[in-house]
């Protein structure tokens, strides 16, 4: 047995993350340097990827996927309004003469290329569905027997996605929710929670329904935040067909 | 729910029609379902930063990350700072995942688990706890109670029900120490110590098991429409 054997031996064990500490750093640098090792580890992740959907799910306390939403999104903010702080802190480094690696900061940059370049292309996506939209659909949004915002749908029939801009919106209530669901012949699809503000209208592309019937048209509810229901329960506030 | 039983719930009101700028293919002439794009257009949703796209995600996932880091941690309010981090570092390191990655799920499950492990470890160094873990043996479903969701319209949970007929079917002495290791994050000696047999042992029916759950899983497509 050389010494190589025993990285082998302990993949599954590194993947089940059930080495010893000291192993498991060893078996991390040695992924480094070992490229078979690598690609077997990741093929044994991939394969493996659904194990962890053994156990059973839990249901989501109310209101918590906005405020997962909100709290990730506000981290991002975070971070950019302490990015001048932290280029202030570089730059007197720098001027300290301490000077970040050439290599690295190439390296940085690079990932930071092929990330914006990525991003670029699917905002380009995006943004394609708009111009290829063959139909442009829109009706008034009605809340309590009075007109508040709009609905937009731009339909793509060549990627077969829509992209749906509702505006006007005021926050869901507390306990509430915006529905969108698609209009099929055989009923109505639940689709995306429309998360409302009213400075900014919301955006959504969204690829159809899996399911064999046609699509009609689309709608807009008002559900309980914490509703799953595959039928609308609230009052409908939008609807449109073909 | 009919379409007609739906629309009438509208008070008098004549659904608005389309106005349109071109011939369509998807409308009434066409009648005909529009393509899935799924897990890949949620992803470019994602890399483009559509805050919807993130929405969707947490709709979709958090049932089954709750689920796992609930059922590994024991603890409801960690388990729901797993989830939060999970997601941070989804929203940052999606646009780096590239065609070789796998699915969106498997990936934010995966990251969930290392993070919950985590947990575990520093809660058993810092606090020296190991005994808390040791005396857990089943499942981490069977021993946690975790808020029970409704079943039959959970998304994905057909998955679920093949993982768990997976598992069921390996031998129960693999099926042991998949649970002790996978699940609950134990290492090979903590495993040999628990269950009293070598950890050349341990690690022999780990291996085996796996063998035979990456056989099982191999037909498990992604499930996000």
């Amino acid at each position: 047995m050389n010494a190589h054997d025993w990285y082998i031996e302990n993949r599954a064990a590194f993947v089940a993350r059930s080495l010893e500490p000291g192993e498991e750093r060893t078996f991390r640098d040695h992924l480094v340097r070992c490229d078979e090792c690598s690609r077997e580890v990741a093929r044994l992740e991939r394969e493996l990827g659904w194990l962890p959907m053994g156990v059973p799910p839990a249901a989501p306390p109310p209101g918590f996927s906005r405020r997962v939403a909100g709290e990730v999104l506000d981290r991002r903010w975070r971070w950019r309004r302490t990015l001048p702080l932290a280029a202030a802190a570089v730059l007197a480094l720098a001027a300290g003469g301490m000077a970040l690696s050439e290599h690295r900061a190439r390296q940085d940059l690079g990932a930071d290329l092929r990330n914006r370049e990525t991003r670029l292309a699917a905002v380009e996506d995006t943004l394609s569905v708009l111009r290829r939209a063959n139909m442009v659909l829109q009706t008034q949004i009605s809340m309590n027997g009075h007109s508040q915002g709009g609905m937009l749908i731009f339909q793509d029939a060549t990627s077969h996605r829509w992209c749906v801009i509702v505006h006007g919106l005021p926050p869901a209530p507390v306990g509430s929710k915006y529905q969108f669901w698609f209009i099929t012949e055989t009923g109505m699809v639940r689709s995306v929670e429309v998360d409302a503000a009213m400075e900014r209208p919301a955006f959504m592309t969204l690829p159809m329904p899996g399911v064999p019937a046609p699509v009609m048209g689309a709608a807009l509810t008002m559900e309980p935040a914490v509703s799953r229901s595959e039928e609308p329960k609230g009052p409908m506030l939008a609807h449109v067909v073909f | 729910m009919p379409v007609d039983a739906f629309l009438a719930r509208m008070p008098g009101s004549e659904p608005p029609r389309a106005s349109s700028s071109g011939p369509s293919s998807d409308g009434p002439a066409g009648r005909r379902t529009l393509a899935l794009a799924g897990e890949a257009t949620l992803r470019r949703r994602l890399i483009a930063r559509d805050e919807q796209a993130l929405v969707e995600l947490i709709e979709h996932a958090s049932p089954w990350l709750l689920g796992l880091t609930t059922s590994m941690l024991s603890d409801q309010d960690e388990a729901e700072e797993v989830v939060l981090e999970v997601f941070a570092t989804a929203w940052e390191r999606v646009g780096a995942l590239g065609d070789e990655h796998d699915a969106l799920l498997p990936w934010l499950l995966r990251i969930a688990r290392n993070r919950a492990i985590d947990r575990l470890r520093r809660r058993r160094r810092w606090r020296g706890k190991l005994a808390r873990a040791e005396a857990y043996g089943e499942l981490p479903a069977d021993r946690v109670r975790a808020p029970e969701v409704d079943e039959a319209a959970q998304p994905g949970w057909h998955v679920h029900q093949s993982v768990h007929a997976a598992l069921d079917r390996l031998p129960p002495e693999q099926r042991q120490v998949v649970r002790l290791a996978y699940f609950q994050g134990l290492t090979h000696s903590e495993i040999a110590q628990r269950l009293g047999i070598p950890m050349g042992t341990v690690k022999t029916r780990l291996r085996l098991a796996f063998d035979k759950l990456r056989v099982s899983l191999a037909g498990i497509k992604d499930w996000i429409e």
